[in-house]
């Protein structure tokens, strides 16, 4: 029978836990629906009680935080935006120079193992009746893939040839429609492999491949290793 | 929260102009000064800016997400910027779950207020005390049960018995899973 901490959700809700406490329920919660209901309904209570002191912040407050975030995007929206300058091109095969230049920093150390070539050759042209789009290597490290989408309605998937990911990662790919970035799926496989996307394609997303943390993260973080617009 | 994760700074100041007041209050209240709660009502909102994507809904609203993350980092601000003497006084002003002169006029003027301020009154003090210590001094149970030489178990009990209360009083209801 699961033990639930529900002795502990209130002062979770509170903020009153040690830190060793703390990671016992959320242990717990990444597994129970009803103690995620339940926590929630505390954590509203918390709200009510910290409305009862809203009072006027001083109007320069407001513009220094929306100035501070202008300044300091997150990594993945610059980079976003030099691939769609790079992209713009048709047929992004050869890697765009200034994005190269641009993102190798980050990358080097990735080395660059040999992975079997043929071996993508092939499954790239047994996809047939599907449209293929290549994606552009945006690293320097020699990483393939294409975007295959079926003509039957099958879920699109990448065919990808990638070096092991860094230390402690995972590749994760990403289909970013306009500003919004949607996890699509994540693959440990180093050489050639096929990966299902779990997110819907559209004429015009981006597609992009980044090294994230294990189980992967809901925006990127990771610079791109392939990028390519469906 | 989709367009702050997607960069969008408007989107921030957004999310500041609907919970802004509450958080600087929580903070005025939290640091017992407004240049701390300035300072500090920057960070988390800076903080929420850089980890919207990791903002998780199965967990709570987007509200009580960046109420804690405030509230932490008020916590941090005390522990290595606050001086001690404002430490100490923002515990003793913690006294009270609700201090009546700062109970803001927006807030009181509307039916949810009055149904705040009936829930704590009907809370028994060792109960209140224990919420206050935790909420406005930021202590944690084993801080709470040091600091008033209570036993643990019975500050654990009081901070349970006192939240279900609470809660029960403000007729949050608890929502399926």
């Amino acid at each position: 029978m699961t033990v639930h901490p529900l002795d502990d959700l209130a002062a979770y809700a509170l903020g009153a836990l040690d830190a060793d406490e703390r990671r016992t329920v959320d242990a717990h919660l990444e597994t129970c629906p009803s103690c995620r209901a339940e926590l929630r309904s505390l954590a509203e209570a918390t709200w009510a009680l910290a409305e009862t002191q809203s009072r006027d912040a001083p109007p320069r407050l407001r513009a220094a935080i929306v100035a501070r975030a202008g300044r300091r995007g997150r990594v993945w929206t610059g980079w976003l935006a030099a691939l769609r300058s790079d992209l713009r091109r048709p047929v992004p095969l050869a890697v765009p120079l200034a994005l190269a230049a641009a993102l190798v920093i980050a990358l080097l150390g990735y080395g660059g193992a040999r992975r079997d070539a043929d071996r993508y050759a092939a499954a790239v042209g047994d996809a047939v009746g599907a449209r293929v789009v290549p994606l552009a290597a945006t690293a320097g490290d020699g990483a393939r893939g294409s975007l295959v989408i079926p003509a039957n309605g099958a879920a699109p998937y990448l065919i990808l040839d990638l070096p092991a990911a860094p230390a402690g990662k995972t590749w994760e790919a990403w289909v970013i429609r306009g500003d919004t970035p949607v996890r699509a799926g994540l693959t440990d496989e180093r050489g050639v492999t096929t990966l299902t996307l779990t997110a819907a394609v559209a004429g015009g997303d981006t597609i992009a491949v980044t090294p994230e943390p294990q189980g992967g993260v809901d925006a990127p973080t990771g610079t791109p290793v392939l990028a390519g617009r469906s | 929260m989709a367009r702050i994760a997607g960069g969008d700074p408007a989107a921030l100041g957004e999310l500041y102009d609907r919970h802004g007041r509450t958080v600087f209050g929580v903070l005025y209240r939290m640091l017992g000064a407004p240049e701390p709660a300035e300072e500090v009502a920057q960070d988390a909102f800076h903080a929420v800016w850089r980890r919207a994507g990791s903002y998780r809904g199965d967990r709570g609203s987007v509200r009580t997400w960046l109420l804690a993350i405030a509230r932490n980092a008020a916590i941090d601000w005390r522990r290595t910027k606050g001086r001690r003497v404002e430490r100490e006084a923002a515990i003793d002003e913690a006294a009270e779950l609700v201090e009546e002169t700062h109970v803001d006029d927006r807030v009181m003027a509307n039916l949810r207020a009055e149904r705040v301020r009936a829930a704590i009154a009907a809370l028994p003090d060792e109960q209140r005390v224990v919420l206050s210590l935790a909420f406005w001094s930021g202590l944690s149970q084993r801080e709470i049960a040091d600091r008033t030489g209570t036993p643990l178990g019975t500050v654990k009990s009081r901070v349970r018995l006192g939240m279900a209360k609470l809660r029960e009083g403000l007729r949050i209801e608890m929502e399926l899973p």
